[in-house]
């Protein structure tokens, strides 16, 4: 009966073997004139959509927008090649300008997508396109929850190698996997989950048309990249942790705290540092330390209130002990990095209370004094307590569980701020020629 | 700088190919012969994971689409989670047997992420074909690993195991765009192109 069975599945294969289907995608924009984000030197007089397959184009396919909103083009027409779409664009004065355009693909799937271009003047990122609203209060949230999945994955690899060292006990080995696997799986799905909403935003488009979006113009901006080699990164970091889980090899925990800090850089050089005047890459080395430092304390924090606390208490002692010398040389990142980078993107002592950006930055020190006094406390009364062989205090516990709490608040003011347009850079007038007659 | 969508699909048809062999033997010699050699418990599942780890790149780099994005996104993870607890069963690191479970999981989301994905009919165009064909296939062929985690050691449900991912590279290995057979099945599917 068996053996039947196993013949008659043969057969199936064979037949599927036999009697091949074929498979296409969605039409697929596969150039455009101007390319995306191209800076021209002179007006362009059509904007032209070449795609993969033939594709319908209704007249209103191709709208180009000024800055300010102004629609400059005409009607789309298709080319006599029907994978071709065009429109006519008046003379373009010197500025930014966006495209935002439709086609019926050839399987009825209406796909859109969004790109910009500059006449004689640098083309907006996609993610700023005329129409996009900019960073909505989910987007803050998601940026909220990227942050604490970092701190996660990043500071409880670095507390496992650094603070704890040796081995921990089975229970709080598998719980520093949990949390720590648990920020992998965050800073992927977040980041995703943050990659399509700047997308919703910048594309414009109704659900059901957002689904049939083209992302491509937006994978090429700082934003994008940055999406692109993070989570191709914090893939490799999920497949390095779950091998050092699977094989218990402590050393292929390196490869992933190297990684997840390497990667964070991403934040980094698609953020503020990177991209605002005045930013050079010694704002972007401090804007990495600033957020790998914050990691490492807050991830750390987490580690030893709900790991190792409740579950290693033979390892109470030195591992606090560690985590305090450790938290001091971060928190002397953590200061001069901000302080820096509060410098550079505040010019004047009055944008901390004139700007929103400022007034964000200001809640934001608040907290971080908060936690300063907090882990003061920690560093020079329980420390050399615990130096002296005192025993346990029975409040530490909650007491590294509200500091770690006030490390999370602090996150969430990090996470508005980035989303902020820090005030502008006053510029200097350049000087005015006085006119001499001869 | 990306190479065609077909040679992806082909790439992982060879994956899928493998892995579906592999069960193959293991169904037809039995688990006891399979495990002689330790490390061969170690193959399908290695695989079904790093097939989901390089599913990532194919995520991040095909942006023509939000919904192909997501669905590749959806089938990284899955493969990921599934090959993950077979390794995590083999080893011994994980004990319950139905972290096997995890496979029909995936099957079911492959399927409807394709299905949810295609939205004409079957006989629509070549491309809605088989993503309908491969669709139901995930859905259907989820019966096998599900009854393999209650009936282990049946080698008809297992065998079905395998020849569904068997199925499944050839499928795949059919995604050809510039052949001209299933070019257009419905008129409305628009004009002949390439």
């Amino acid at each position: 009966m068996r053996r039947r069975l196993l013949v008659t599945l043969c057969y199936l294969v064979g037949a599927a073997l036999a009697f091949p289907a074929l498979a296409s995608a969605h039409a697929t924009l596969t150039r455009t004139e101007p390319a995306f984000a191209q800076r021209l030197a002179r007006s362009p007089t059509v904007v032209e959509l070449r795609f993969d397959q033939s594709v319908k184009a209704l007249p209103n396919a191709i709208t180009v927008y000024s800055a300010a909103g102004k629609v400059v083009s005409g009607k789309a027409r298709p080319g006599t090649d029907r994978r071709i779409v065009t429109v006519p664009v008046r003379h373009l004065e010197r500025g930014g300008y966006t495209v935002r355009w439709r086609a019926v693909s050839a399987d009825s799937h209406v796909i859109s997508g969004v790109f910009t271009f500059g006449v004689r003047h640098r083309a907006p990122p996609a993610t700023e396109a005329f129409g996009s609203s900019g960073p909505t209060t989910s987007e803050h949230v998601v940026r909220w929850l990227y942050f604490l999945a970092l701190a996660l994955v990043a500071g409880g690899l670095g507390f496992r190698l650094l603070v704890v060292r040796g081995p921990l006990t089975p229970k709080a080995e598998r719980r520093f996997y949990h949390v720590v696997g648990l920020g992998a799986f965050g800073v992927i799905e977040v980041g995703i989950l943050a990659f399509l909403l700047r997308a919703e935003d910048a594309l414009q488009l109704p659900f059901g048309s957002f689904l049939y979006g083209d992302l491509s113009p937006l994978a090429t901006t700082r934003f994008g990249t940055a999406f692109v080699a993070m989570t191709l990164g914090f893939a490799l970091v999920s497949a390095f942790l779950f091998l050092a889980w699977l094989t218990d090899r402590t050393v292929l925990l390196w490869p992933a705290f190297l990684l997840a800090l390497g990667f964070a850089s991403g934040l980094s050089l698609s953020g503020h540092s990177a991209v605002d005047s005045g930013s050079s890459w010694l704002s972007e080395l401090a804007d990495w330390a600033h957020l790998a430092a914050a990691s490492l304390w807050v991830g750390g924090l987490v580690q030893l209130a709900f790991v190792v606390w409740p579950l290693a208490p033979e390892l109470r002692r030195g591992a606090f002990l560690r985590f305090s010398r450790l938290a001091t040389v971060l928190i002397a990142v953590l200061l001069s990095a901000g302080i820096y980078l509060s410098v550079l993107r505040l010019p004047r002592v009055s944008d901390l209370w004139s700007a929103g950006y400022g007034q964000v930055l200001l809640v934001k020190l608040g907290l971080v004094s908060l936690a300063l006094l907090w882990g003061a406390a920690h560093h020079f009364l329980v420390r050399p307590a615990l130096e002296r062989g005192a025993r346990l205090f029975a409040g530490l516990p909650r007491s590294l569980a509200g500091e770690s709490a006030v490390g999370m608040a602090i996150l969430l003011a990090a996470a508005v701020l980035v989303e902020s347009k820090p005030p502008p850079r006053p510029t200097t007038a350049p000087p005015v020629a006085l006119n001499s007659r001869p | 700088m990306q190479p065609p969508a077909e040679l992806v699909h082909w790439m992982f048809a060879t994956g899928f190919l493998l892995l579906g062999l592999c069960l193959l033997a293991q169904a037809l010699v039995g688990e006891d012969v399979w495990r002689q050699r330790p490390w061969r418990a170690y193959v399908w599942p290695g695989l079904a994971f790093l097939m989901g780890v390089l599913m990532w790149p194919v995520m991040v780099f095909y942006t023509n689409s939000t919904i192909h994005m997501v669905a590749h996104g959806s089938w990284a993870q899955v493969m990921m989670l599934a090959g993950g607890a077979e390794l995590g069963l083999v080893r011994g690191k994980l004990k319950n047997s139905y972290w096997r479970l995890t496979m029909p999981l995936a099957f079911l989301v492959s399927g409807t992420a394709l299905l949810i994905h295609e939205q004409n009919g079957w006989l629509f165009a070549r491309a809605a074909f088989l993503h309908h064909l491969i669709g139901w296939l995930m859905i259907t062929g989820a019966i096998f690993p599900l009854v393999s985690v209650f009936r282990p050691r049946s080698a008809v449900w297992r065998s079905g195991f395998a020849l569904t991912f068997v199925v499944l590279g050839v499928l795949l290995y059919c995604d050809r765009d510039v052949a001209p057979v299933f070019g257009h099945l419905s008129s409305q599917a628009g004009t002949p192109h390439r």
